[in-house]
């Protein structure tokens, strides 16, 4: 058993809950206040229990129902379409009885399974555009779908789980960095094709006085609410910024300004280290891996947290965008929280097993 | 596992990029929480970020030659700044004597508020509350004067139910248009064309980010987006015409002690509406300031309903002027001869229904009788149709259902039908004295005073029905049209030219020597027009009088009511001459009219 990862991850859930509990107004009193903290809670559980049921398969099973998987992952995104619920100008969710789920976060996990099944017998033979675009192909089909929903923030983690593992499946650099050149150079034209909710929060990433009444204001009062923090923050329930309204979303996609604002720069730097720990085990665990589609797995696997930490703390920051992707094992939400402790089950399972080949 | 230490590399290359992610973050919160801690703190602490909305101005109203009819003005609005602590009993006693308000007024405002934007407590306040508070801000902490734009209608009660009026947004409207971006407090269109056209009159609101202090003071100026302002309304009204009708209708109403009248001049060949008058009024810029309960009430006890816009909800017997239809009918059925003459006894031979007076006017051929509008005759050609042809007709000039202006609540009338009486009645059964009535257009019969006007404009325009609109093109803010509205033919009237050419020299003849020759005696300009005297079972009977001109090339139709007017040749014709008279540039004492005179000669 991998504990530095255990402990990291549940100190990671344990802040959390704390924090959700603050931003949701837990110290005040009301019918409901504790909804939020019970929910997220009861999820852990259940959660942590479905990961220890898991850790007696071996993930190399996983492999066989890499095409199951894929089809099943489509027909998912497919009903978010046709039936699904939208929110905020999106179509996001799916309701079955009591919960509603989102396929787009367990999509992510799924393809990353699916991929690495498919790169395990492309490693080292990724040379030309030739050898590269049925992996592509493979990949561009639900990264669209995420793309229609439209789903901006879960398609580009899409991007970055591929890139990822593609960099460490050997492909040639020349080829990475031509890919890269032609997508910096298509970016006008992709342009278009965004909504303009996207294109304005990418102008008010630009500048957020572009539009002070809606997502730049978000952007400012976030940053307020972690500047305001300073060194040691001014502790639990007490942050003014979160406690009175101004953070919006504050206990899902802003709940880092939480962080800021309540734990100061000491809560947020060991939040960050605690998922540089996250981070940094998921990088050995590849190196230790008992076979390829292990060591894909966790690749994956770490380059889908990397990012999702890089573009939401950032966000916070205002140095990313507006994308609404949650930070993970932090944000509320039952279909992120799933993903996230199912990814990390599937980590500790890899380094479970990697003795069993080193015989 | 040759191949996967090949690519060990690779694997370092990636944990470094994981590591440097974090390190980023890391770096980015101590630039925001060590280097720049205090201007956060400072600004989390005392200070304190506001969303100050600036509303878009609504889009002007220009009538058909570019003279504004409706505009902004700017107003003052006293706003309360959200703080973190609760509002002071003093400072809300302080505003409530300041704005003569009570006091509950205001907490309630204050307790059903939420968000960061301010509170609006009244709005479009005099200079002299605005210069108190500015002078004694000490006293009144975290308020603030907003400066808004207020709908401001120049005319007053001129052409109010035409233009509408506007107000805040109540909680059904929100409900319902939440999902098109309207927000609590948004003031929107309720009535009249501000109604219809309000999508394209709001434009969008803009604000600002502000940095207030601990009082609620705004010190700094974060963000702004400009309001983008609405789009402009250039409407086919003629102010002048307008202005005109409203005048007559005003002074014939005192004349003859009258209460309630409505009056609507087209373009029969267009459809454009050049005025639209109801009686009595309303000033819309009691809305746009907030009315109060007393002048809400005084409009709502009011028993001619000054509210209805009375052109195209009020439904009136259309009287002697439904014999236009009645005719066009018996000749295109050929159940008459133009030339056949028919004796009027003083009542007719089955029924003995004759005219209003009694009065006998001998042998009468179709001109004349319409001339005269002869009771027996047309009684005769509701004999010989039948109601079910009556009926086919009336729905044929496009009675009995809306005109599809761009207004809300049109009515549609009634038309007379054995359908109608079957469904409404005890005894269904259908009686030829019903039928007479019908004929002369009493009985079931109803019509708003715009479908009238809509009958006498089909005879003008040779048969041709376009839409009536109120609005020629729509302009954005940037001088580009929106949309543009161009004459819309809605049916043709299935009947012979000569049929309708036989009708417009009996409607002519009505004004050389018939019902309104004495009115117009004099007249420079040739008309078609008719009278009609439509009976109220609840007191004196209406007054009617359509028209058109010039004969030979029609380009205005008027049509007035006059409720319990009497006679339409006393309440009605005169107000028709008057609107005539400005439409084609006839008045009197003018000296400038002169030339146009000339002109037109």
């Amino acid at each position: 058993m991998d504990f530095t990862l255990l402990m990291a991850s549940i100190g990671i859930i344990i802040m959390s809950l704390v924090i959700i509990g603050s931003a949701t107004h837990i110290n005040t009193p009301g019918e409901e206040r504790y909804y939020f903290v019970q929910r997220q809670g009861i999820f852990t559980i259940l959660n942590i229990a479905a990961a220890a049921f898991f850790m007696n398969f071996d993930y190399k099973m996983l492999q066989g129902y890499g095409k199951k998987l894929y089809i099943f992952n489509l027909v998912m995104l497919l009903a978010v379409m046709l039936v699904g619920q939208s929110a905020l100008g999106a179509q996001r969710w799916i309701s079955i009885g009591p919960i509603s789920i989102q396929p787009s976060e367990f999509s992510k996990l799924i393809m990353i399974v699916c991929l690495a099944s498919v790169l395990e017998e492309r490693v080292g033979k990724l040379n030309t555009l030739d050898d590269l675009l049925p992996v592509a192909a493979y990949m561009g089909v639900p990264f669209l779908l995420v793309l229609k929903q439209p789903d901006l923030g879960t398609s580009l983690v899409f991007m970055a789980i591929f890139f990822g593992m593609v960099f460490v499946s050997g492909i040639r650099l020349k080829l990475l960095f031509g890919i890269f050149g032609a997508g910096i150079a298509a970016m006008p034209i992709l342009w278009h094709f965004l909504k303009d909710y996207q294109k304005m929060r990418i102008m008010v990433f630009m500048d957020p006085n572009v539009d002070p009444l809606g997502s730049g204001y978000h952007i400012i009062q976030s940053k307020i609410a972690i500047g305001s923090g300073m060194l040691f923050g001014k502790g639990l329930f007490e942050g003014t910024q979160s406690q009175l309204n101004f953070l919006p979303e504050n206990h899902t996609d802003f709940i880092f300004a939480v962080v800021g604002e309540e734990l100061g720069f000491i809560g947020c730097v060991c939040l960050l280290l605690l998922y540089l720990v996250v981070l940094w085990r998921g990088v050995q665990i590849a190196k230790d891996a008992g076979d390829v589609f292990g060591r894909l797995l966790a690749v994956g696997i770490t380059s889908m947290f990397a990012f999702h930490i890089l573009v939401n703390v950032g966000m916070t920051m205002g140095i990313m965008p507006v994308t609404g992707i949650p930070l993970p094992l932090m944000s509320y939400g039952v279909s992120s929280l799933t993903t996230n402790i199912m990814a990390i089950a599937i980590l500790m399972n890899i380094q479970l097993r990697k003795q069993k080949l080193l015989f | 596992m040759t191949e996967i230490d090949e690519y060990g590399e690779r694997l370092k290359v990636f944990g470094w990029l994981a590591v440097l992610v974090i390190v980023v973050l890391i770096a980015r919160a101590c630039y925001l929480q060590i280097y720049d801690g205090e201007t956060y703190a400072r600004l989390a602490e005392g200070n304190r970020i506001r969303l100050i909305p600036a509303m878009a101005p609504r889009g002007n109203f220009f009538d058909r030659n570019g003279e504004l009819l409706v505009v902004n003005r700017p107003g003052f609005t006293v706003s309360l700044l959200p703080l973190n602590n609760p509002v002071s009993d003093e400072v809300v006693e302080r505003l409530s004597v300041l704005l003569k308000m009570p006091k509950e007024d205001i907490q309630q405002k204050i307790d059903a508020h939420v968000g960061f934007d301010p509170i609006r407590i009244k709005t479009d306040v005099m200079a002299d509350v605005y210069s108190v508070i500015e002078e004694q801000k000490d006293k009144y902490p975290g308020v603030v004067i907003e400066t808004q734009p207020i709908r401001d209608y120049i005319l007053n009660e001129e052409g109010a139910h035409t233009f509408g009026y506007v107000s805040e947004i109540n909680d059904v409207e929100l409900e319902k248009k939440k999902d098109e971006g309207y927000k609590s407090g948004d003031i929107i269109g309720k009535f009249g064309l501000e109604k219809i056209y309000d999508k394209e009159l709001r434009g969008a609101d803009g604000g600002e980010q502000v940095e207030v202090d601990v009082a609620g003071k705004p010190v700094r100026r974060l963000g702004r987006k400009e309001p983008l302002p609405g789009d402009d309304l250039y409407l086919t009204i003629d102010k002048h015409i307008q202005e005109a009708a409203e005048k007559a209708v005003d002074e014939r109403l005192r004349l003859i002690h009258a209460n309630a009248a409505a009056a609507v001049v087209m373009n029969p060949q267009t459809g454009e509406v050049l005025a639209m008058v109801s009686r009595p009024a309303f000033n819309p810029n009691l809305f746009a300031r907030g009315i109060s309960v007393k002048d809400w009430n005084k409009l709502n006890n009011n028993p001619y309903h000054p509210m209805d816009n009375k052109t195209i909800t009020g439904e009136y017997p259309p009287g002697s002027t439904f014999k236009i239809v009645t005719g066009t009918a018996a000749l295109t059925e050929g159940v008459v001869s133009p030339e056949e003459q028919i004796f009027d006894s003083g009542h007719h031979w089955i029924i003995p229904k004759g005219n209003a007076d009694g009065e006998a006017l001998g042998w009468l051929n179709f001109r004349s009788a319409m001339a005269h509008s002869d009771n027996v005759y047309f009684y005769e050609m509701g004999n010989r149709l039948g109601i079910d042809r009556l009926e086919r007709y009336a729905r044929m000039f496009g009675l009995g259902a809306i005109t599809g202006i761009d207004l809300p609540y049109e009515s549609d009338g009634l038309v007379a039908n054995r359908k109608y009486k079957e469904k409404n009645f005890e005894d269904g059964d259908w009686y030829l004295s019903e039928t007479f009535d019908a004929a002369i257009g009493q009985g079931f019969n109803l019509v708003t005073p715009l479908q009238a006007a809509m009958v006498m404009g089909e005879i003008a325009a040779n048969g041709k029905r376009f839409k009536p609109h109120l609005v020629n093109r729509i302009v954005g803010p940037d001088g580009k049209i929106v949309k543009e509205f161009k004459p819309e033919l809605l049916s043709t009237l299935d009947v012979r030219p000569e049929v309708i050419q036989l009708v417009q020299e009996g409607l002519h003849e009505v004004s050389t020597y018939g019902t309104a020759a004495s009115i117009f005696r004099g007249f420079p300009v040739q008309i078609a027009g008719k009278t009609g005297t439509a009976e109220n079972p609840h007191g004196r009977d209406h007054g009617w009088f359509v028209a058109y001109g010039p004969f030979e090339n029609p380009t205005v139709v008027v049509a007035v009511v006059v409720e319990q007017g009497g006679y339409g040749a006393q309440s009605a014709v005169p107000i028709g001459r008057e609107i005539l008279e400005a439409a084609f540039g006839i008045e009197k004492p003018k000296e400038d009219n002169k030339a146009k005179q000339a002109g037109s000669n």
